[in-house]
């Protein structure tokens, strides 16, 4: 015979913490395991464990006289009281639907606040894109004694790799191109993603959850290239589609095929939405095959095989860049390699989020201080009306302790009940968030684990927070005074000054909230009125997208000789030119000069009537000639700015551009190798224009003629007259007319501009929001307590007015009271502000001073009239009050 | 509490605790109330049910001697008291009439 099973473990410990008594407990043991022996036997294990818990809990709960009577060490006491405590707080909310409604919606709109903030941050720096180890994964750059740079040509990082054998080398290229994943689909904008070497995925850590990730063998495959999707993509464009493994999407010009699905989260670099080989490359954009891979410029990067040193692998690329053909010249120091963890994939995005990631931390905590600060007013003005059933509750015998915790359990369940309201208002206000802060489009913005780890952490801690804080306050509280009945604390002056903490806590965030706002506001007006040197209206940049017909130097040579003329001689048409850089489109060539502070020189190659087509006027020397451009002699036009830096009070037209302004090296004869390029000498000064980095605004320019050899990287660049409509659609066309198969994509200067603009205006728009919300919620909770004070003084203004005083000194005494701390408030938020406005926010401002009169002045008003209406109303009430019947009341 | 009226669930365990007759235990009446009303009974129920008709004198409870099967240990045994009885014999008199007046009713 088998033994029999004994009673389990967990079953026992739980009757021991049941109401049984203790000289019962044996029996209902034997009770309980004999009908677990028998159900086991009859039923199977499950039901019977089933039923035994089941059994278990019933003793717990079931009253009757084999019971225990309750003592106050039992943890299930505890939890029966804290539901005694909860019905109670139901009750008393019920008797005050006001304030249950004012503290809720308070409370909900900062627990709102608080997670969409947080699940932005959180999509935006603590996610990260998904690098596993990232310390391990430094940058590869490209070093000589004068400069670093982070691309190196696509051949370079092939010899790199094949001499590493201390760390995995692979190199990254991110691009944009127009996406269909069927046929059906017209082309939306393009979509950003990656061109990784095989070895990324195993590099980077990148792990999927369907398919395959990409390998080695992969870059063979440059005609049908395989391509692995991110989570958002297959989430937003397929669906979710289980079969996508093996679906082909089309990806600028080719047809690639699914091979897999990345996990949630991994977006790496900069927030890609799906990673081709490199070898890709020239079948997307179908450009010629050595233009399109040799010389193509990739982010290199390696993970470090596990016992290896970052000085040990430093050294080792080191030798192997020396030895690289082309760009060691004589003045110039021969090439190292400097492995930067700090350099290393995603970390250039994260240190611009810096700045943001502080503000949103401080406005997370401005929100949650003053939530904490609003439920807390709320529940200390109440319970200062109830400090008698405190007394009585005491008197009965319950410990302080207990009093305590009756208070947090009230605040809690507030709490919870917003936490609830507040989550659904996040999941509406993140996407409306994500889009007001133009977050790309891969970033994936859904609330995660994390943010449902900190509302949960908020909620407990606005929780306890707030109910803490009339618990503080009835410390104090002692038996006997409150049960004499009201009058006979009428001075006592702890509440008061906890009271006064919290208004003045309230004022002080709302003000810094409204000063940031304002100064956001003047900003976004500031950029919109900036001055930028030239009409951006009307001037467009033609992005040809040719077919392979016209690829390489020369298709693109024959189509810009036909294509300008043709494009001149639409009626409308006030200038066509052609640049490498157009001004605002999606990049900038910029140097930065060799010099303390260095300063930001925009580089741009241009056609010799760029100046003219953008309107930029000539001040001194000429523009290129043709037979410059053609001969690549080395010339350029500087702007007014750089020419008073560097040559203050004489012409510069004759000079050799200064050493300190760095240019970049040209490709040598042949194609394959760099050189550094000739100083040019200056033949020309144009006026100042921003082209790029609206909030920089740095007017430092060099031009350099456009040689044939690089228009295959130039942008033309129309300006439209103002009054004819339908020009731009005649560009398209005449476009198309010459190359049928060419994805024309037409951009408005104007729109680039505004895109830049728009960047303080929607942090004055977050700001803004949060600020009156912050207002709001001082509002409510000045007005609570504003109004529970005055009735709480009700007798003294009786008395008051039986002495002689008029309903007006009355309004003037309640007001001052309550007002005073709203004073405090303000001065103390407004030099907050000042410390914030320097720190966190200075570098985003378009020359708006963070010191700022008006918007200081402005939020000052804004506050104290607010405050003044809040107090206003219940004050009105209690100074026209007749005194014979409160005297009588009481 | 109920008095000296009986709730549903109380009728059952007193009538389980007759039908089993005397010397039964707390065991054997969860396992009978459940085949008969054929819905799972907890045994805390059944405790809190014999405890209560234990107070209003329908049953009555003493401690058998020690029992081997259960390690030595003595178990409460249960038995129904006369009044118990009556309660039981009168409860079923009345739902006998009120059944009758629907069959007859049926029947006109």
């Amino acid at each position: 015979m088998t033994r029999e099973p004994s009673l389990p473990r967990a079953a026992q410990w739980l009757l021991r913490l049941s109401r049984v008594a203790p000289d019962r407990r044996d029996e209902v043991q034997h009770d309980l395991h004999e009908l677990f022996v028998h159900r086991r036997t009859n039923r199977g294990v499950a039901h019977a464990h089933w039923r035994l818990y089941h059994d278990v809990a019933s003793l717990c709960l079931q009253a009757g006289s084999i019971m225990q009577i309750p003592t106050p060490s039992s943890t299930l006491t505890l939890l029966r009281d804290a539901r005694g405590d909860l019905r109670y707080a139901m009750r008393l909310f019920a008797r005050q639907p006001g304030i249950l409604l004012l503290t809720v919606v308070g409370l909900s709109l900062g627990v709102a606040i608080a997670t969409s903030a947080f699940s932005i941050m959180n999509a935006a720096v603590l996610r990260g894109e998904g690098i596993a180890d990232p310390d391990r994964v430094p940058g590869v750059l490209k070093t000589t004694d004068r400069a670093v740079w982070n691309a190196w040509q696509y051949v370079e990082f092939l010899q790199l790799r094949e001499g590493s054998t201390r760390m995995q080398v692979e190199a990254v290229f991110t691009d944009g191109a127009p996406v269909r994943t069927t046929a059906a689909e017209s082309d939306g904008p393009s979509a950003r993603f990656g061109f990784v070497s095989g070895g990324f995925f195993t590099a980077t850590g990148g792990r999927v959850i369907a398919g395959r990730p990409l390998e080695r063998a992969d870059e063979a495959h440059a005609d049908a290239p395989p391509v692995v999707v991110s989570f958002v993509f297959w989430t937003s464009r397929l669906n979710r589609d289980p079969q996508a493994v093996g679906r082909t999407i089309r990806v600028g010009r080719t047809t690639a095929t699914i091979v897999g699905v990345a996990e949630r989260g991994f977006s790496v670099p900069n927030n890609s939405l799906f990673w081709m080989p490199l070898t890709a490359y020239r079948t997307v954009y179908s450009t010629a095959p050595a233009k399109g891979t040799v010389d193509m410029p990739v982010q290199v990067f390696g993970r470090l095989l596990p016992d290896a040193s970052l000085t040990e692998a430093e050294a080792q690329l080191s030798a192997v860049a020396a030895a690289l053909p082309g760009i060691a010249t004589d003045h110039q120091s021969k090439l190292r390699v400097r492995l930067d963890p700090h350099a290393g994939l995603g970390r250039v995005s994260s240190s611009n989020t810096i700045a943001i990631t502080a503000f949103v931390f401080a406005v997370i905590g401005l929100v949650l201080l003053l939530t904490c600060a609003n439920v807390a007013t709320v529940l200390v003005s109440s319970a200062i009306t109830r400090e008698r059933e405190m007394g009585v509750r005491a008197a009965l015998g319950a410990s302080r302790w207990r009093i305590v915790r009756q208070l947090v359990t009230e605040s809690l369940a507030l709490g919870t009940v917003a936490a609830a309201i507040g989550l659904v208002f996040a999941y509406w206000a993140i996407p409306t968030i994500g889009t007001m802060i133009e977050a790309p489009e891969g970033v994936d913005l859904a609330p995660d684990l994390t943010v449902y780890l900190f509302l949960g952490i908020v909620t407990l801690i606005s929780g306890i927070g707030a109910g803490l804080a009339p618990a503080w306050h009835s410390r104090g509280a002692d038996l006997v005074t409150p049960l004499k009945g009201e009058g006979a604390h009428q001075n006592r002056l702890a509440p008061r000054r906890l009271r006064s903490m919290l208004v003045v806590t309230q004022a002080a965030a709302s003000v810094l909230l409204i000063v940031l706002a304002t100064l956001f506001v003047r900003a976004a007006f500031r950029a919109s009125t900036i001055d930028v040197g030239f009409n951006a209206t009307g001037l467009y940049v033609v992005s040809p997208g040719l077919s392979d017909a016209f690829s390489g130097e020369t298709g693109m040579r024959s189509f810009w000789a036909r294509a300008i003329p043709e494009l001149q001689a639409i009626p409308g048409i006030a200038a066509v030119t052609l640049a490498e850089m157009p001004p605002f489109g999606d990049g900038y060539k910029s140097a930065l000069t060799r010099e303390a502070p260095a300063r930001v020189v925009y580089l741009n190659r241009t056609r010799a009537d760029y100046f003219d087509t953008l309107g930029l006027r000539m001040i001194d020397g000429r523009t290129y000639t043709a037979g410059e451009i053609a001969a690549k002699a080395p010339v350029a036009l500087v702007s007014e700015s750089l020419a008073r830096a560097y040559w203050p009070g004489q012409s510069p037209v004759g000079q050799t551009l200064p050493e300190a302004i760095p240019l970049p090296p040209t490709l040598a004869k042949g194609g394959k190798s760099l050189v550094p390029s000739p100083r040019p000498s200056v033949i020309g000064v144009v006026a100042d224009a921003i082209t790029a980095n609206l909030h920089e605004a740095s007017a430092f320019a060099v031009y350099e003629p456009l040689d044939p050899s690089s228009e295959i990287f130039a942008r033309l660049i129309v300006r439209v007259a103002p009054g004819p409509t339908g020009v731009v659609q005649q560009v398209s066309q005449r476009v198309r007319s010459i190359d049928p198969q060419a994805d024309v994509r037409i951009a408005s200067v104007a729109a680039g501009l505004q895109q830049e603009a728009s960047r303080p205006r929607m942090l004055a728009t977050i700001t803004g929001t949060v600020g009156i919300i912050a207002i709001i919620l001082s509002v409510i909770g000045l007005y609570g307590l504003t109004a529970s004070v005055v009735g709480q003084r009700a007798r003294e203004m009786g008395v008051r007015v039986a002495m002689g005083a008029e309903p007006g000194d009355l309004l003037r005494l309640l007001m001052w009271d309550s007002l005073r701390p709203v004073a405090l408030g303000l001065v103390l938020g407004a030099g907050l502000a000042l410390l914030a406005g320097r720190v966190v926010v200075a570098a985003m401002f378009f020359g708006v001073s963070p010191h700022d009169p008006t918007a200081f002045l402005g939020a000052g008003a804004i506050v104290i009239v607010a405050a003044a209406l809040a107090v206003l109303v219940p004050t009105r009430r209690a100074a026209s009050v007749d005194a014979a019947f409160i005297l009588r009341q009481s | 509490m109920k008095g000296e009226r009986l709730g549903e669930f109380e009728e059952f365990t007193l009538l389980a605790v007759a039908a089993l007759g005397d010397n039964t235990y707390a065991v054997p009446i969860q396992q009978y109330v459940e085949k008969v009303t054929g819905r799972a009974v907890s045994i805390g129920s059944i405790y809190a049910a014999l405890a209560r008709l234990e107070e209003k004198g329908f049953v009555r409870s003493t401690m058998s001697e020690a029992i081997a099967q259960r390690g030595g240990k003595s178990k409460r045994i249960y038995t129904v008291t006369p009044a118990g009885l009556r309660t039981a014999r009168d409860l079923h008199r009345v739902r006998e009439r009120m059944w009758n007046a629907i069959v007859q009713a049926g029947r006109s």
